[in-house]
Parts: C-alpha cells; structure tokens; sequence
C-alpha cells in the first residue's frame, strides 16, 4: 500500500501542492477506489467524486472544483459528484473563504490530483495492452488507443489503483489542450438543486429532535442582560426553554428562546421581559464620523483636496445568520453556513476543551456571505441552547437581527491630496484615513495592516498614506473587499477629480500613470473600447472610470449614469484574472462587485441613532433592486498570469466609477453614498 | 393547537399549529417544503414567495389560518426536475450565485409570464422589484425571463 508520505516522497519532479494526508478509506490500493488525494476518488463504478474543502457562499467554488477536476479527468462537468468536507484543517488544508482565495489555493491541488489519477488510469490500460503509455489518451471517461477498443475508467481503477504512484509521470493537462478551463459553458454545479428548491442551506438544518431559538438582543450597543422575566416566555405552547448567552463565550449576549418551532420561538421571545445594563445608550453615527474627522491630522500641502466620508454597512446576506449544534457526552456536531469550517472546528475544540476528532463540523451551502459568515457568535449561541437543553438546536436570526447585530464594515475619513504639474497631472499625493479597526480580528488593531489591506494604489505617482486608528464604537468586521473599498473608493474617485479639473479625459490620464505594458492598462483599454468610450455619451448622460490591482487581478471599469435619474445606466468592465477557469462564474463575480457598488452608491448605508442600528430589513437598507439594474458586461481579458482572485475585485472600483460618473454631472464625490447626508 | 388544512402542490395537507403561525413556517417546518426562504418575515425581500391561487404571495406575510382553501405552489410543485420554462431559462443563463432568494424570483416571474407572456423589461423589473438579490444576479435575473417568455412560447 502506498502512504501518502511514501508518495510524496518519491514523487520527484511531479508536483502535488497537496499537504494533506490520505484519511482511512481513502488510499490508494487495496479494495477501495483510486484516490491519489483526498480532493479526488474515482470509485470501483467509475464515478468521479470530488471533495470541496471549502464552502460554497455563492463564490462558486463547489463549480470551480467540478471543473477543474473535469479538465483532468478527461471528462464532462456534470460527470463530477461534488462531495463537502466537513472542517478538518489537518486533512484538507486551508478551509477559509476570505481575501479572494477559492481559487488560488484549491486550483493546484485539484488539478494535481486529478491529473495524478488520470495518468494512474492510463498507465493501467497501458500495461492491460502492453503498449507505451504514450500511445493511449484519456477522453470521456475512458482510455482509447487507436489499436484496442476503449477500457471504460471503471474497469481500470483496481489496477489503477495497485499502482506505485511514484513510477507514473503525471503530467497536467497543458493549456493548449484545455476543453473546460476558460472554456466551458457549463453553469453553476447546484444550478438544478438550487431552481428547484432542493438546494439545502444552514437554515434548512433540522437534525432529529431538533429545537429552534430566537434570541432577544441588546437594544442598544454593548447593553448586557440584567435580569430575565421569563414566566410568560415559558407559558407559550411550543417552548421548551429560556437561555441567557452572556459574552463573550456566547456571542454577542441576550436571552434565547427555545422551542419546537421557529413560530414558537417566535412568540416566546416578545413575552419576554429582559432588563439591560451597560452599553451606549445614547450613541449616534453623526457623531462618530464627526470625531474621526475631528481626528484628521494637519494638512499636508497640496494643490488639491478632498476629503470623503464613508458610513457604516451591513453585510445582510439574503440568509440571515444561523447555526445548528448538537451537544452530546461524546462531543459537539454543528452544521453551519460558514465561510471556515476547518478554522471553526479547530476554535470549538480549542474553545470547550475537546479534541478535535470529537467536533463535526458541516459546512453547509450558504446564502451569501460576504465576510460576514467567518464569524463564529450564531454557533457559540447555538452551543449554548443545546448544552442548556441536551438536544440539537439551531438559532436562527431574524432579518432584523441579522441588520441590527452584524459586525459592521467600518466609518472612515480619508483626505486626499495632489501636488499637479502645470498640466494638471499629479506628481505627489497624500491619502490620510481615520477609521476604526475590525474588531473580530484584533490583528488589525495595527496602521500598518489595516493600510496593507486598503492601499493598493496602483499608478506611477509617489506618495504617502497614512492611517489612525481610532476605537471602535460597535463590532466591525470584514465586509467585501475589507479597507480596499473604502482606500480604493476614495483614490479613485479623487483622481477623476483631479482629471475633470485639469481638463483631462478620465481615461488618458490613467494610462498616462500607468506603465505601458501593465496589465491594468490593458484592461482599462478592453473596457473603454468595449464601452466605445472615445465617442462619448450625450447630455445628461456621464460617465466615470476606475480601476483596481489586487489579489493578483486587474479590472477596469467604465459606468455611464444618468445624474438626473441618479440612476446608473450601463456598466463595462474588463478583468484579467489569469486563468479565468469557470467564466460563467467569473462574470457573475464581477457582475456581483458591480451591483455592491450600485447599492451603496446610490443609497444604503447603517445609522445609528440613541444607541441603536436604525434600519432593520430591505425595507430600509436601501440595496439594489432590479429597477436599479444597469446592463452589465464583463469582458474576460485573455491572460498567461497565474489565476487571481476575483470575489472582491470588483467592488471598489465599480463604486468609484459610478460616483464619479454621477459627479460628472453634479457635485463632487465627498462620501458615501453619493450626495448624501453620511452617518 | 387547532388543524388546518392546506392544498399545497396538488395535494391536501394537514398542519397542528395556531392559526395565526405564519404560512411560512408551516410549509417550511410542518410540511417539510424549505424550498421557499426566511429571508425577512416582513414581506420585504420576497425569498418566500410562493403562488397562492396563481398569484405571487408571500408566505412570510399571510397566516395559516387565512390560507385555508386556496391553492398553494411553492418552488417544490413547479416541476420537480427542473423542466418548468422559466426554471430552463434560469439554467441555461446561469443565474443563481448563492441561490438563497432564487425561488422566490423563480416564483415571482412564473407569477409575471402567466398574466403577462411576453414583457418588456420594465414589466419584468416592476413585477420584480420588491424581490431582493443581495448577490447582484438581476441582469441574469432580467435576461431569464425575457428567454422564459420565449421557451414558453416555443422559441428555440
């Protein structure tokens, strides 16, 4: 039998960016099926299974997989049975879904592993045939030789698998020769499950025996549970318990409500008479961006300013918080729409003293995420009820809970300046941005990582930027694109500032910053040409421009909007993300960044007022509906660059383009929203 | 608890719940259907919505109580294999990212196309427009029911 490590260790020049090791049941060998890692196992049936490690939010890693391992395998995308990994960091690696990652981390190991079993499969209808291995090819699920009939992948894995490993060269599939990667037309893998509701989220959880809570929660920041009236609560047909989650081990702190239904909870928690202490009764945001202003070093010299000033968002992904544990004697099973189920189980272990083999965690699909769901405060509530009631329960948050408690994307101020030449172009800047930390990670208490999150300035103009921190007022948390959409909204927006005034067309003056053979500068090409930009658009309609470098990816993006209407009329985008694998999904990524952008361009944004979160569902966090749709089009830039990532690229430039496209025809960008009172 | 009886996807069914329990619950935890979504309780974000005697409804919104004798549909009695036109058209234009509100713009325009075959976008974005997608898939969203409209019709 081969080991893993005897495997990697005699691989050679083959490379397998693979840390983790072969489970029980999964090695190659023996009776089972042909698994050269646990990414990937072709079954004794021949049917292909992968298995994701990280969760699916709507990123689409769970296709991006299905593809990848098609490529390989030499067969179609809908041959490949997805599996989930439940949170195991020792086997499978890095599970989190944060800073653009899906991709640049699974593409290899997926690919080698697929690739490995490919080449295992061969070889065993090589040596079935006595011919060179170079002779034969793998296509549709089967390996052809022009002199033999095609030996189907099931009637090799057995031999396939008695292989060593280590004698088969494996070679990956070279780019010239790809059918799916950047080509595929296929959809998303859960398509079908999703459009026929079988789609199966962290909500839908329901575990034999399973009770459901609803939490009453803090009705301003930072307030604490005195005392609990709870007669009434337990009076309600249907309720089984009342449970206090006091902080930190239980979230963020209130009293929940268990019963045998949602509806139950439900009535249970309004009878509930909860009395607070502590906190910040009489908070307000206005005075929040106030005192960051107020904290605004001196002015540095410059030709031009301008100082911006960006609210509080929510994260409000359309399924709101949730999460389901099981407590027992033997352990802890959770099952939960989170963005790192290996990082979560590792905490709960860590957290209730268990070793880890004794926590499950399921990842299940999530409806939405955005940086919301790497937070772990719905499973520690849920712990919490089970434990006090020994049966499975799943929290669930209102939507106005999940508006009223999230952990926010932070207020910030940022002044910019420019020194300009006599043409108007800049030749120095200073960005100078007060904001708050993200309090769910006190690694970013610090300047100098909230600055590498936020600065990506990409142009040919030195300067400086710097950061203060001031305390934060309430949790905040990561919100798409995290600081780069606040730096990056500022930046942009101020350079076609700067280009309006120095009659300079916006998008002359970005290629004349940029390096003539940056990828930026190609894209940004791609999308005026695209966007037929040269020609102009006539009264009222404006337009703006952006761009954006990070995570290994370039994008431009060119907005025309219709000021009058204050209403965004079309979007080009042009993005280079390397290889651009599933390009479907490629698009739907950058359409997503876009439509952030229209949203919080246009209107939404969280206030508080006498200590509380004033908007509570999309009834008053004013996101984007389809009466706020622009036409959108993405064009896949083709590119040799190793694959980048991509979820939170699109967001600040899109955000830029469109204030400064609305600014074009009005005043200038000083905030977030456009024209809009902030805070 | 009181019984109320349900019609729901061609079939009579029975819940044990009070009678002002949200229709949603019911069908989502009484009768198993999770197809249709919590997304707010309130009526505003339509990841609920359901057909209820062929109109677009929201079950978050309507008591079991009231919905006694009518017709219920929610995603799961559309067609369970995914052959519905509109359903074709949400697969073949990839729609769905998260998916989580896709049943309720899939019941939302099914509810559009039977009293309006062949609408113009603005027809689709006010028949739409009070159905959140928090993933930004509306232009797909817009795409799929105008070629809806047409695998209805028989287009190719």
């Amino acid at each position: 039998m081969i080991t893993r490590r005897s495997f990697l260790g005699t691989a050679g020049a083959l490379v397998v960016a693979v840390s983790a090791p072969v489970p029980a049941g999964a090695t190659t060998g023996g009776g089972g099926p042909l698994a050269p890692t646990v990414f990937v196992r072709v079954d004794r049936r021949g049917t292909i299974v992968a298995t994701v490690p990280k969760p699916d939010t709507g990123q689409g890693v769970r296709t991006l997989a299905a593809v990848l391992v098609a490529e390989e395998l030499a067969v179609g995308v809908a041959d490949v049975t997805l599996e989930q990994a439940p949170g195991d960091t020792a086997t499978y690696g890095p599970q989190g879904i944060a800073n653009s990652t899906s991709a640049r981390q699974l593409a290899q190991p997926l690919r080698t592993a697929s690739a490995t079993a490919r080449c295992l499969l061969v070889a065993a209808a090589a040596a079935h045939w006595d011919v060179p291995a170079e002779e034969c090819a793998a296509r549709d699920g089967r390996v052809t030789h022009p002199r033999h009939r095609p030996l189907p992948y099931r009637d090799l894995v057995a031999d396939a698998a008695a292989l060593d490993p280590a004698t088969v060269p494996v070679t990956l599939t070279p780019p010239q020769d790809w059918r799916l990667i950047g080509r595929t037309r296929a959809g998303r893998a859960d398509a079908r499950d999703i459009v026929t509701g079988r789609a199966h989220y962290g909500i839908d959880t329901r575990p034999e025996g399973g009770l459901v809570a609803v939490v009453a929660r803090p009705p301003w920041i930072g307030a604490l549970v005195e005392s609990v009236e709870d007669t009434g609560a337990l009076a309600v047909p249907g309720v089984v318990a009342v449970v206090r989650l006091d902080p930190p081990g239980a979230g963020q702190g209130g009293v929940a409500v268990v019963a045998g239904s949602t509806a139950a909870a439900l009535r249970g928690r309004e009878t509930l008479r909860v009395t607070w202490r502590g906190g910040t009764p009489d908070a307000d945001s206005r005075e929040w961006l106030a005192d960051l202003a107020a904290a605004l070093p001196a002015a540095p010299p410059g030709d031009l300013q301008r100082v911006y000033r960006l609210p509080l968002l929510a994260h409000a992904p359309m399924e709101p918080m949730n999460a389901t544990a099981h407590v027992t004697a033997d352990g802890l099973r959770v099952w939960a729409p989170h963005q790192d189920p290996g990082g979560l189980a590792t905490q709960l272990a860590r957290q209730l003293g268990l070793p880890e083999a004794s926590v499950l965690v399921n990842a299940t699909l999530a409806g939405g995420a955005f940086g919301r769901r790497i937070e772990p405060d719905p499973v520690a509530e849920a712990i919490a009820c089970s434990r006090a009631t020994g049966r499975p329960v799943t929290v669930r948050w209102t939507r106005v809970d999940d508006t009223r408690h999230d952990s926010y994307r932070p207020m910030s101020v940022h002044r910019l300046s420019a020194t300009l030449d006599a043409e108007g172009v800049p030749v120095g800047r200073h960005h100078e941005v007060v904001t708050w930390p993200l309090t769910v990670l006190p690694v970013f208490n610090n300047p100098a990582i909230v600055r590498a999150s936020g600065d990506h300035f990409p142009y040919t103009v030195p300067g400086e930027v710097s950061v203060l921190l001031r305390e934060s007022p309430l949790r905040t948390g990561f919100w798409r694109s995290v600081y780069a959409g606040q730096f990056g909204y500022a930046e942009e927006c101020f350079l076609s500032e700067i280009a309006g005034r120095g009659g300079h067309d916006q998008v002359d003056l970005r290629r004349r910053l940029l390096p003539a053979d940056s990828r930026l500068r190609r894209v940004l090409d791609v999308a005026a040409a695209r966007a037929n930009w040269t020609r102009g658009v006539d009264a009222p309609l404006t337009r703006g421009v952006a761009c954006h470098l990070d995570y290994g990816s370039a994008i431009a993006v060119v907005v025309t909007a219709d000021p009058t209407r204050r209403r965004v009329v079309g979007v080009h985008a042009a993005v280079d993300v390397g290889v651009a694998v599933h390009p479907s999904g490629v698009r739907a990524q950058v359409e997503g960044g876009i439509m952030d952008a229209v949203s919080t361009v246009l209107g939404a944004q969280v206030t508080v007022r006498a200590g509380a979160v004033v908007e509570s569902t999309f009834g008053d966090y004013a996101w984007a509906r389809i009466t706020d749709c622009p036409d959108i089009d993405v064009a896949i830039v083709p590119s040799t660059a190793p694959i980048g990532g991509l979820g939170e690229l699109a967001y600040p430039p899109a955000a830029a383009a469109i204030a400064s496209a609305l600014a074009a025809g009005g005043d200038p960008v000083t905030g977030m929203p456009y024209g809009t009172p902030v805070g | 608890m009181d019984r109320y009886r349900l019609h729901v996807n061609g079939r009579q069914r029975e819940v044990r719940v009070p009678g002002d329990t949200p229709l949603l619950w019911a069908l989502r935890e009484e009768l198993g259907l999770t197809g249709p979504k919590y997304g707010c309780g309130v009526g505003a974000c339509g990841a609920c919505v359901s057909l209820v005697d062929g109109q677009a409804a929201r079950p978050c919104v309507r008591t079991v109580e009231e919905s006694e004798h009518t017709r219920i549909t929610t995603i799961e009695g559309l067609s369970a294999r995914g052959d519905h036109a509109v359903q074709r058209a949400w697969l073949e234009l990839d729609v769905a990212q998260c998916g989580y509100c896709q049943p309720g713009q899939i019941m939302a325009a099914v509810a559009l196309l039977a009293r309006t075959p062949d609408p113009d976008d603005e027809q689709i974005a006010e028949a739409l427009r009070d159905n959140v997608c928090r993933c930004g898939t509306y232009p797909r969203i817009r795409a799929a029911v105008r070629r809806a409209a047409e695998l209805a019709r028989g287009d190719r």
